[in-house]
């Protein structure tokens, strides 16, 4: 492992000021359970790692005016322990729990899953789906894309050099929504995403229809993907039978282009973000569309 | 058994203080002053001609001490338990990725990692080796000047080809196992030492002190006495640490910068270099009557040992006795082959080559109780060995047999008496599916015929009373050392808690041959009670002279002598050890050493066959398999297991419950992959062992009390058997859940999902 230049900024001002001050040549560390493995690899250029993790401005949970925000320092364990978090963001919720194991959820954060920007990347999925926006700081101004616009590769994001990453927000979920994450692994507990799906429907008054879906998958492209020919399947038709929600399951083979792995081939991808999206669907239906209790 | 006070009771661990807290120091723990850090070479082609190894530029970098190559070796340089064919460091060729060409000892951790970067080999790319059954083709490039088949191990009693006529129901296929990492948590590491007297001593977790005292003398030109070896405590081995891993290269930097040196593998370090499970491809024929009658079976075996032979023979060998299962057969034809690949290295690994087999045999077995109508256990009940019985490869079984026990015992576990009420199909959830499989094993104990097999202990008397039993074998975990203290507490009557034990040291431990084979309890305990038997006929005597009464009068318990009838009449052992001090200046000490009984024939041309005692155990598996994924969980285990009489009722169940997630991850995810040479699951991120979440909430423990005669009071091994049939019991229960056949294992979700999806094709056209 070679040797990096270790910085600490205490606030959000003072990390601003260094994140301008080294131009690009320099690393946030929030938690370190994502980076710290890659420094070990050698896999990191820049030569200063500037930590943030002490920034009492970049950490909490609040809600208002039906919005949720998640600051980025929060760790996925501080999430699931939030009151009614449940309820408000269950898809974030069951993706949170999804990730590793309770030491890796003790200490990771949900900012620094997202700016991560793994195609793995568990809670994103469900970030899509519950369609958060991220606010993006510099010394020199900020700005706030959608989530989905964050993305620009495995590993790659669009924020600008000096930008940090310091608000991620979404609605609360309401009464006629549900949805699901579902996540597939070699494993139980500590395993990488094989395939990931999250979906969010917003049930219409007519029984079996909906008025929005949102569907999102992991591990299947360079980043994590909306599905949008599956939701508009799913607000076009009456999902009223195992065999339609299979036939709109299977849309998401034009959806995905994942890659063979040790982990698992393109093949069984594939029919995984079939067969994951399936299951989700088929257990609400069979819970007529309700949530689980 | 009433009669015991510490045999069969659940003793804590002797160890447990000390690991619950983290004082216990184990070598990767150890540091001294003046101390350097190793690191290793290794080959950059999994096979190729070393051209050229230029040290000059790690040698210039400030803080490095110094550079070993093949050149500094001052002994043999090749090591290997069986044959010493690997080099400690290569000198003209390399055979696999991990081979050790070159070694650095620096200052510091960073600079000797940067140092071996610096040295420069030049290599010749030769052509790859990866496939077994293509490697023994007399073109195929050669891995070793001598061939690839490092043994060829045949045996043939009756005439198969006859009984196969004779048989109603043929059974044939082909199985496929994977190459499973031991993962246990300390990686191979240690620190060499040389000491003022000129002794080395060599700090290094491993299986057996004296053997690396041996291997290291031979590979250095050292006198072995001159050679100290402290193996214990290991983090862990299940036979990984069996062989030698890093000691010869720790000695030879050791004796070249005489500072101490230690080095401390990465994880992927540790999973390129050192040994894994051989990868087996076994063709099975099974011919059987309609009434089940096993009448005949042939059996052809690859095993992939890579680049050097280490334990690859006996694993071998072991295969192609187990290879039948604890069944009666007068008709078999077993041909295994052992051969050289670069693929790495295999070695030892806790069930020695039985798993593998365990896996087809008890498949072909659930596939004819299946086409035949019968059930599972009645099928091998009426094939099961029993005591007096030949075994498939000819030899009289004259010790405890415990089959019949194990099968009626699997009628007493909650898994069997509730199989019948499992709900096939989830209701809820009608693509989960539940099935229930079993699977019966059984392992040899003890090395083999023809293999010197003994157990040795020495047993001091200590100041207070208490005693200081010293065997060579090592406590990895399994609880040994445990069982140790309530076999000479017993034996001595006297509180457990008096008893300590050292293990795993060349100086202060008997040689009680290798920590392997299921052996540790029974050959080491059976020395520590003949040296428990002398030292007691040694302090009786010194009672009955400081109570003036004969020693037959006296009776021994809880650490005190009685004169039998008069129970006001006594004296304590802390007297005894007292007066001893007092009379003669010492304490006295008693050595006990084992010679393990061996089987009635020799079989020929298979060296070490057969075994002389075995234990037996049965596995049972629910498992709920989801049909859209493939995915596989368990969901209660359970184990019938004869070791004899247990000593330990904990250690005992925590053996059961270790051997069967060990199993299950065999049967489910552990798998390194090697393609062309290259490894490809080289940590925990991509080689996949279970977690908690993985494991069944419950594996229920039985076990089976059939007194073996010949053991320490009457026990056997068990800590390979309650591993070995976890995997085919689970492939058999995902058979009954969903009517796939699993022929290859790991079974992964894409490997389920995949054969699911065959089926459900091969229905759609039907
Ligand atoms: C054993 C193990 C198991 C794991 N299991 C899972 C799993 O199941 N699912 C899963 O999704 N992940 C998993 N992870 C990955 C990791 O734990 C999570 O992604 C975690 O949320 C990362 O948070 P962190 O605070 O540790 O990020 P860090 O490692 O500190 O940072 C990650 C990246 O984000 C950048 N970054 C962090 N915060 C900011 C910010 N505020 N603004 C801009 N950039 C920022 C960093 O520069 C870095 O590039 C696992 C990791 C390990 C080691």
């Amino acid at each position: 492992m070679k040797e990096f230049n270790y910085l600490r900024a205490d606030t959000l001002s003072e990390a601003l000021e260094m994140l301008e001050e080294f131009q690009g040549n320099v690393k946030v560390l929030a938690a370190g359970t994502d980076l710290v493995v890659r420094l070990k690899g050698d896999m990191v250029k820049e030569e200063n790692i500037l930590d943030i993790s002490r920034i009492k401005e970049l950490k909490g949970i609040y809600a208002e005016n039906g919005i949720i925000h998640i600051l980025p320092l929060t760790t996925h364990t501080e999430i699931l322990e939030y009151p009614d978090m449940k309820t408000a963001a269950q898809i974030l919720y069951d993706a949170c729990k999804s990730v590793g194991s309770p030491q890796i959820r003790n200490r990771g954060t949900l900012g620094g899953n997202v700016a991560n920007a793994s195609p793995a990347g568990d809670t994103i999925p469900a970030l899509f789906v519950q369609g958060a926006k991220l606010r993006l700081k510099s010394k020199s101004g900020e700005r706030v894309i959608s989530v989905e616009d964050f993305f620009t590769g495995p590993g790659r994001t669009v924020l600008k050099p000096d930008e940090l990453l310091v608000d991620i927000y979404f609605p609360t979920m309401s009464d006629d929504e549900v949805g699901f994450f579902k996540k597939l692994g070699q494993r139980n507990a500590l395993a990488i995403s094989v395939v990931s799906v999250a979906a969010k429907l917003k049930k219409s008054t007519e029984p079996n229809k909906f008025d929005k879906a949102f569907v999102a998958f992991g591990s299947v492209a360079p980043t994590v993907i909306r599905g949008n020919r599956v939701e508009n399947a799913l607000m076009d038709s009456v999902v009223d039978s195992p065999e339609k929600i299979r036939y709109i399951a299977q849309l998401a083979w034009r959806e995905v282009s994942p890659i063979s792995d040790v982990r698992a081939s393109l093949k069984y991808r594939q029919d995984m973000s079939i067969n994951l999206l399936y299951e989700g669907l088929l257990e609400l239906y069979k819970n007529g569309w309700n949530r689980r209790s | 058994m009433g009669e015991y006070k510490y045999i069969g009771k659940s003793v804590p661990r002797v160890d447990a203080a000390e690991k619950a807290t983290g004082h216990i120091k184990y070598m990767s723990d150890l540091s001294f002053p003046n101390m350097l850090w190793g690191k290793i070479v290794r080959s950059k082609y999994p096979h190729a001609k070393i051209l050229k190894i230029d040290t000059s530029k790690a040698e210039a970098l400030p803080g490095v001490v110094a550079v070993v190559t093949w050149k500094d070796v001052p002994g043999l340089n090749g090591f290997g338990i069986v044959i010493p064919d690997q080099p400690v460091l290569c000198e003209d060729k390399v055979r696999y990725i991990g081979d050790a060409v070159a070694a650095v000892a620096a200052e510091t951790k960073e600079i000797a990692e940067e140092a071996a970067k610096l040295v420069e080999v030049e290599y010749e790319p030769l052509p790859l080796v990866d496939d077994p059954i293509k490697a023994i083709s007399e073109d195929a490039p050669k891995v070793h000047d001598g061939g690839n088949v490092h043994l060829h191990t045949k045996i043939v009693r009756g005439d198969v080809e006859k009984a196969f006529k004779e048989a109603d129901l043929i059974v044939e296929h082909t199985y496929y196992t994977g190459r499973q990492e031991h993962a246990f948590l300390e990686t191979e590491s240690g620190v060499a030492k040389l000491e003022e007297d000129g002794t080395l001593s060599v700090y290094a977790g491993s299986q057996y002190p004296q053997r690396d005292q041996m291997q290291l003398s031979r590979c250095l030109a050292l006198n072995p006495r001159k050679i100290h070896v402290v193996s214990y405590p290991v983090g862990g081995a299940f036979g990984g640490k069996d062989e030698l891993t890093i000691q010869p290269i720790l000695g030879l930097l050791a004796l070249k910068t005489k500072r101490p040196v230690k080095i401390v593998l990465s994880r992927e370090e540790s999973i390129i270099s050192y040994w894994k499970r051989h990868p087996m491809i076994m063709k099975y024929k099974t011919g059987v009557k309609k009434d089940g009658t096993l009448v005949a079976n042939k059996v052809e075996i690859y095993a992939d040992t890579g680049a050097y032979a280490s334990l690859g023979g006996p694993v071998l060998n072991l295969a192609v006795e187990h290879a039948c299962g604890p069944y009666k057969l007068d008709n078999v034809y077993i041909d295994g082959y052992c051969v050289y690949t670069n693929n790495g290295v295999a070695g030892a690994f806790r069930g020695f080559g039985v798993p593998q087999v365990t896996f087809a045999m008890e498949t072909q077995m659930d596939i004819i109780a299946e086409k035949l109508g019968i059930d599972p256990i009645k099928l091998r009940k009426k094939n099961a060995l029993r005591r007096g019985d030949v075994s498939p490869i000819g030899n009289k079984l004259t010790t405890s047999v415990g089959t019949v026990a194990v099968l009626d015992g699997v009628k007493e576990t909650d898994l069997w008496k509730n199989k019948d009420r499992i709900e096939k199909v989830d209701k809820e959830r009608p693509w989960i599916k539940r099935g229930f499989g079993f699977a019966l094993t059984y392992q040899g104990t003890g090395l083999g015929i023809g293999l010197p097999d003994y157990g040795g202990a020495v047993l001091r008397f200590r100041e207070d009373g208490g005693f200081i039993v010293g065997v060579g074998i090592v406590d990895y975990g399994q609880g040994t050392g445990t069982s140790y203290a309530q076999i000479v507490a017993e034996a001595m009557k006297c509180p457990v808690e008096k008893v300590s034990v050292i293990l795993g040291d060349t100086d202060l431990t008997a040689d009680s041959g290798p920590t392997s084979a299921s052996r540790g309890v029974y050959t080491g305990g059976r020395a520590a009670v003949i040296a428990s038997n002398r030292m007691m006929k040694i302090l009786k005597e010194k009672a009955a002279e400081l109570l003036s009464v004969s020693p037959e009068d006296l009776e021994a318990e809880s650490g005190y002598f009685y004169v039998k009838n008069q129970p006001d009449v006594s004296i304590s052992y802390e007297k005894i050890a007292m007066e001893f001090l007092k009379t003669s200046g010492h304490l006295p000490q008693t050595e006990g050493y084992f010679l393990m009984p061996i089987a009635d024939i020799k079989i020929k041309d298979a060296f070490g066959l057969p075994h002389h005692i075995f234990a037996y155990s049965g596995h049972l598996a629910l498992v709920e398999v989801n049909t859209l994924t493939g995915q596989t969980k368990v969901l209660e285990g359970a184990e019938v297991v004869d070791g004899g009489i247990v000593v330990n009722r904990q250690g005992f169940e925590a053996q059961v419950e270790g051997g069967y997630v060990m199993g299950m991850g065999y049967g489910l995810m552990e798998d390194v992959k090697i393609e062309k040479g290259i490894f490809k699951t080289v940590n925990f991120s991509t080689y996949i062992i279970p977690t908690v979440k993985d494991a069944p909430k419950r594996i229920q423990t039985v076990p089976v009390h059939d007194p073996e005669e010949t053991g320490p009071y009457q026990a056997k091994g068990i800590a390979e058997t309650v591993m070995v049939a976890t995997a085919p019991a689970i492939t058999n229960a995902i058979h009954s859940a969903t009517g796939i056949r699993i022929f290859k294992i790991p079974a992964t979700s894409e490997l389920v999902y995949n054969l699911l999806k065959e089926q459900r094709k091969n229905e759609s056209t039907d």
